[in-house]
């Protein structure tokens, strides 16, 4: 009886060592999303992304001589005010070591100048596209995974033009993310001898767009281009267009590529849609992060994600990279993904840590491309087409 | 542009949005009118209503147009135990007081509803429904019962306050409480009606929304607004009026697309609602003063 | 934890229930001693931001700017131009009582968020306008927040100063009078319509004013920052918690509100994991919460309206309805 009560107290104090010993250890890393506000929807899966990665992290050996990763999740609301807020909590008062996020272009602005850049604490935003991003004063220690739509926008007018399609109407989300991938589209499109027929921002939350739509149709485009969130405002738009049929062919960005459409509308009704999407130019990457995420029960077409999940892989290895220093992760952000050294793959977490172990120089190409980043912190952007095929996206060949 | 195309693709669409601001607009006006406060968790409560339907639904594998009834009985509940629990003790203090707690009372409700059903965008019924033509006039069926739907509605809730005891009851209240009180109505019990057919009459509202469009957890609230400027159209405790004032506003939402750029479209309500004040300072129907 | 980020943090509190008081106390003129349902603070707070940004920041392609002027110029302009865009708007929307002018005015912010949303040329549009000066910017990250918390505070100062003296003065007391009794006012021959322009206008400026002290605090302003739910709801909720009506209430508000607002996110990370992204919509519902608490057990504001008393003679002057039980809803 002794022992065995003898033996409990040994357990139990080995245990209260051993979780105490892993609570000490731990590293912070804040996870800042729009989780309330207007992009609520787009939010988790993002955020279940970005603890993908930390979770393999953590499996493969943790960071920084076998800690572990804690992602604290903040809440940006999608505004400058929360997203600050948050931010100074996470900086300050659990102290982490990185941000992944803010995920709208406002908050990010906001936080990096009055949080991020003055504590010195990198900032890899998974979603911010906002051309202003790149122009922020933030000594080296602002970047992002998602190109910034400039890139993007360009790419499907040529591709467009590509397919033949000379004359389109579009129809854009009023926010950073719509208007910057339609102005940059419509830039190219009307360089390179395409015509506009129309050309209209819409506000989100309306409950019908059928008025904007037969306003798009005037001009007799029979191809609407739509730059919009497919679980938002862009669902909405596709479907009255297609009960309508205000248009014969509609073609998306990235932020139209997502599940939604196909669950609520339904794959038959969208053998005339096609989305771009950034990829990785070492298709296997996707492919990886694809099986993992779908593993785990996430979507893998939902918007973001890649990017979501990069960034936070991408600042485990800076973590690692830098040994755990906060102020050195913003320099090693660069040096794990500059397009020199061994290539590392999503979930590769212990080849890297090796390498790195070794002195060796590692190369992160992500699960929506390489992410070399360049000296503003903006990745440029590989993009393919996506067709919907059997209830999900399938592609049709790269866009240049 | 042929007059068909017209009423096609800017009429009718209008009409179905100005049918659902309308539902939510008479529920406004109607706390407006007796119980004096602008509620803002009006927008909210009909997101509650929508999302109750869709567990209807999917979880209980109802008809919606089963789920509809039941929705609106439980939004109606709901109403009365919001009132009794969160308005009913601040009914002596200023009436800004409630507003507040309205407030409050919005964000709980759309915290519930992310909780419970996510955030996912869902939908009733998978698919997409393409219009009957009828003479050249193209509608949904669902279109259709919308607009029927609405004029229903509104007529019993027309008929209720005409009619019946309770109903003049309520008429009572919202033209002079005072005198109301003096001849015996009892406020508790018009109260509780109004919150109840309030309630309702949010579900209606966000069920509509939701079966026209998709159901997201902000829907409600950002319709709020567009469902206050017709209220205050129509001039302040008129159902009749807070039916025009919706129409006039989502007529006018849709059409306006004709003659200024569509990001503009959102704030043609209140260009409306400025402009009507102007000419009638109590609205299209004279409303009350409060 | 660390006592230098707590302190940051704290400090960073300070610096934005500063900036939400002079909010407040604009809007405390406006309801609070004139009675005017202001529901479109989101609008000045948009002017002020935006022409403080424009006027301070430098030349930018596509948009005007590159005034390149001083930090002060930019809050005089913001103050200038909240109050000339107020001017106007109650001209027209003063005529209107409560709810009408409630409505009106929720409106017009609209209108304006949706024109700075929109109108590329003039605000950036969903870009917004970037790298705005900020004063002490280049300092390290402690001593700035600091500095900055310091100039909000002082700022806050001759705000509250002005407002107090506005009040005590014959100005203020005639203001009490339209409030509660304007037909009395009136029969005395006061000009109440302009004495509520001239509340409305002052009010709308120092909205302004905190408009463009939260753009500099951020070095920029996006259209995401005037939505309705914070830059106008919340501000609301702040002033009736606090006390509409005192000054003193208002600000105190402004920090209980804030102060919720914020520690719920850290009550609700004690949440497991699994719960983290739960936890955030829980948060909002204990925000909603905490509110009824408060109005169930502080109806009428942590500090109530003091009871002015006629200084020239001391007479207790007996106030036909309390503070605010103006016009309301």
């Amino acid at each position: 009886m002794k022992l065995t009560s003898l033996a409990f107290t040994a357990a139990l104090a080995g245990a209260t060592a051993l979780t105490s010993h892993t609570a000490l250890a731990d590293v912070k890393v804040g996870l800042l999303g729009g989780v309330s506000g207007p992009i609520a929807a787009m939010a988790p899966p993002m955020l279940d992304a970005a603890q993908l990665a930390f979770q393999q992290v953590n499996e493969q050996g943790g960071v920084a001589g076998g800690q572990m990763i804690e992602a604290v999740v903040g809440d940006s609301g999608c505004n400058p005010q929360n997203g600050v807020d948050s931010a100074t909590k996470l900086v300050n008062v659990e102290q982490v070591v990185g941000l992944v996020g803010p995920q709208c272009s406002g908050a990010v602005i906001a936080v990096a100048n009055s949080v991020s850049v003055p504590a010195g604490i990198a900032l890899l935003t998974p979603s911010g596209t906002s051309p202003e991003i790149t122009s922020i004063e933030d000594k080296d220690t602002v970047m992002r995974t998602v190109p910034s739509d400039d890139y993007q926008g360009r790419a499907l007018a040529r591709a467009l033009l590509e397919r033949g399609t000379k004359k389109v109407a579009v129809a854009y989300l009023n926010n950073d993310y719509g208007t910057g991938l339609a102005e940059s589209f419509k830039a190219e499109f009307e360089a390179n001898g395409g015509e506009l027929a129309g050309y209209a921002a819409h506000e989100e939350g309306k409950a019908s767009y059928r008025s904007n739509l037969a306003a798009l149709t005037r001009d007799g485009a029979d191809t609407l281009v739509i730059f919009d969130y497919g679980d938002g405002t862009g669902l909405t738009i596709l479907r009255q267009a297609l009960e309508n049929g205000f248009f014969e062919n509609f073609v998306g960005g990235d932020g139209m590529k997502s599940e939604a459409i196909i669950n609520e509308l339904g794959a038959e009704n969208l053998t005339t849609f096609v989305a771009s999407s950034p990829v990785g130019t070492a298709s296997s990457s996707l492919d990886l992060f694809n099986d993992a995420f779908a593993g785990i029960g996430g979507d893998p077409n939902a918007i973001f994600v890649t990017t979501s999940y990069d960034a936070a892989f991408l600042m485990a290895l800076a973590i690692e990279k830098a040994g755990g220093d906060k102020a050195a992760v913003a320099a090693a952000l660069r040096e794990v993904s500059n397009g020199e050294g061994e290539p590392i793959l999503p979930g590769e977490w212990k080849k890297a840590t090796g390498l790195i172990a070794e002195g060796k120089a590692i190369d992160y190409k992500g699960a929506s491309g390489d992410l070399d980043f360049d000296e503003n912190g903006d990745v440029p952007g590989a993009y393919a087409m996506f067709k919907v095929s059997n209830d999900t996206f399938e592609s049709i060949g790269e866009m240049k | 542009m042929t007059l068909l195309e017209l009423i096609n693709f800017y009429l009718i669409p209008g009409v179905v949005l100005g049918s659902i601001y309308a539902l939510g607009a008479v529920g406004i006006t109607l706390v407006f009118g007796i119980l004096r406060f602008a509620h803002l968790a009006h927008g909210d409560l009909a997101t509650f209503g929508a999302f109750a339907a869709l567990a209807l639904v999917a979880v209980g594998g109802v008809n919606v147009w089963v789920a509809l009834p039941l929705a609106m009985a439980i939004c109606g509940a709901a109403a009365i135990g919001i009132d009794k629990y969160f308005y009913d003790y601040l009914k002596e203090r200023p009436k800004i007081l409630t507003v507040m707690a309205s407030l409050g009372i919005a964000l709980m409700l759309r915290a519930i509803v992310q909780v419970v059903w996510g955030v996912d965008t869902e939908t009733y019924t998978r698919g997409i429904v393409r219009p009957e033509t009828y003479w050249g006039i193209r509608i949904r069926d669902r279109e259709l019962y919308t607009v029927i739907a609405m004029l229903g509605i509104v007529a019993v809730l027309w008929f209720f306050l005409k009619n019946t005891k309770w109903g003049k009851a309520m008429r009572a209240m919202s033209d002079n409480p005072d005198l109301a009180l003096l001849s015996g109505v009892d406020n508790r019990k018009v109260t509780m009606l109004t919150w109840m057919i309030v309630g309702m009459l949010c579900a209606a509202a966000g069920f509509f929304l939701g079966l026209n469009t998709e159901l997201k957890a902000l829907m409600g609230w950002t319709m709020l607004l567009p469902m206050f400027a017709a209220a205050i159209l129509g001039g302040v405790g008129r159902v009749e009026g807070a039916v025009i004032g919706g129409l006039i506003i989502g007529i006018v939402e849709e059409m306006s697309v004709l003659f200024i750029p569509t990001e503009y479209k959102a704030a043609l309500a209140f260009a409306i609602l400025l402009i009507i004040l102007l000419v009638r300072p109590t609205g299209l129907l004279k409303g009350k003063v409060l | 934890m660390e006592l230098i980020g707590l302190a940051n943090y704290a400090v960073y509190m300070a610096i934005f229930i500063g900036i939400y008081a002079i909010l407040a106390l604009g809007l405390n003129i406006q309801w609070g001693f004139t009675g005017l349902f202001n529901a479109g603070i989101a609008g000045f707070f948009a002017v002020g931001a935006y022409v403080s940004a424009i006027l301070t920041s430098a030349d930018v392609a596509n948009r005007i700017g590159g005034f390149d002027l001083p930090i002060v110029v930019g809050w005089i302009g913001a103050m200038v131009a909240a109050g000339l865009i107020a001017w106007p708007i109650g001209k027209i929307c003063l005529r209107f009582r409560s709810d009408y002018l409630a409505i009106a005015t929720i409106g017009i912010a609209e209108i304006i968020r949706l024109v700075v949303k929109s109108e590329g040329w003039m605000t950036g549009g969903a870009r917004g306008v970037n790298n705005v000066p900020r004063p002490f910017g280049d300092l390290e990250y402690f001593q700035s927040q600091l500095a900055y918390m310091l100039m909000v505070f002082l700022i806050l100062g001759i705000v509250y100063f002005l407002v107090e003296r506005q009040i005590h003065a014959p100005w203020g007391r005639m203001m009490r009078a339209i409030r509660d009794n304007e037909a009395a006012a009136a029969a005395m021959g006061k000009n109440i319509e302009r004495r509520r322009l001239e509340a409305f206008i002052f009010g709308a400026a120092i909205m302004g004013l905190g408009g463009a002290l939260f753009a500099h605090f951020n070095r920029s302003i996006t259209p995401e920052a005037v939505d309705p739910m914070v830059a106008t709801f919340l501000i609301w909720i702040m002033l009736i918690l606090g006390g509409s009506g005192n000054n003193r209430g208002a600000i105190l508000g402004v920090a209980v509100v804030w102060i919720i607002w914020s520690m719920s996110e850290m009550i609700t990370d004690q949440l497991p994991q699994e719960y983290a992204i739960k936890a955030k919509y829980m948060r909002v519902f204990i925000i909603g919460l905490m509110l009824q608490l408060v109005l169930r057990f502080r109806p009428e504001g942590i500090l109530p309206e003091p009871q002015y008393t006629d200084e020239t003679n001391k007479e207790k002057v007996q106030r036909g309805s309390p503070a605010s039980d103006a016009p309301t809803t």
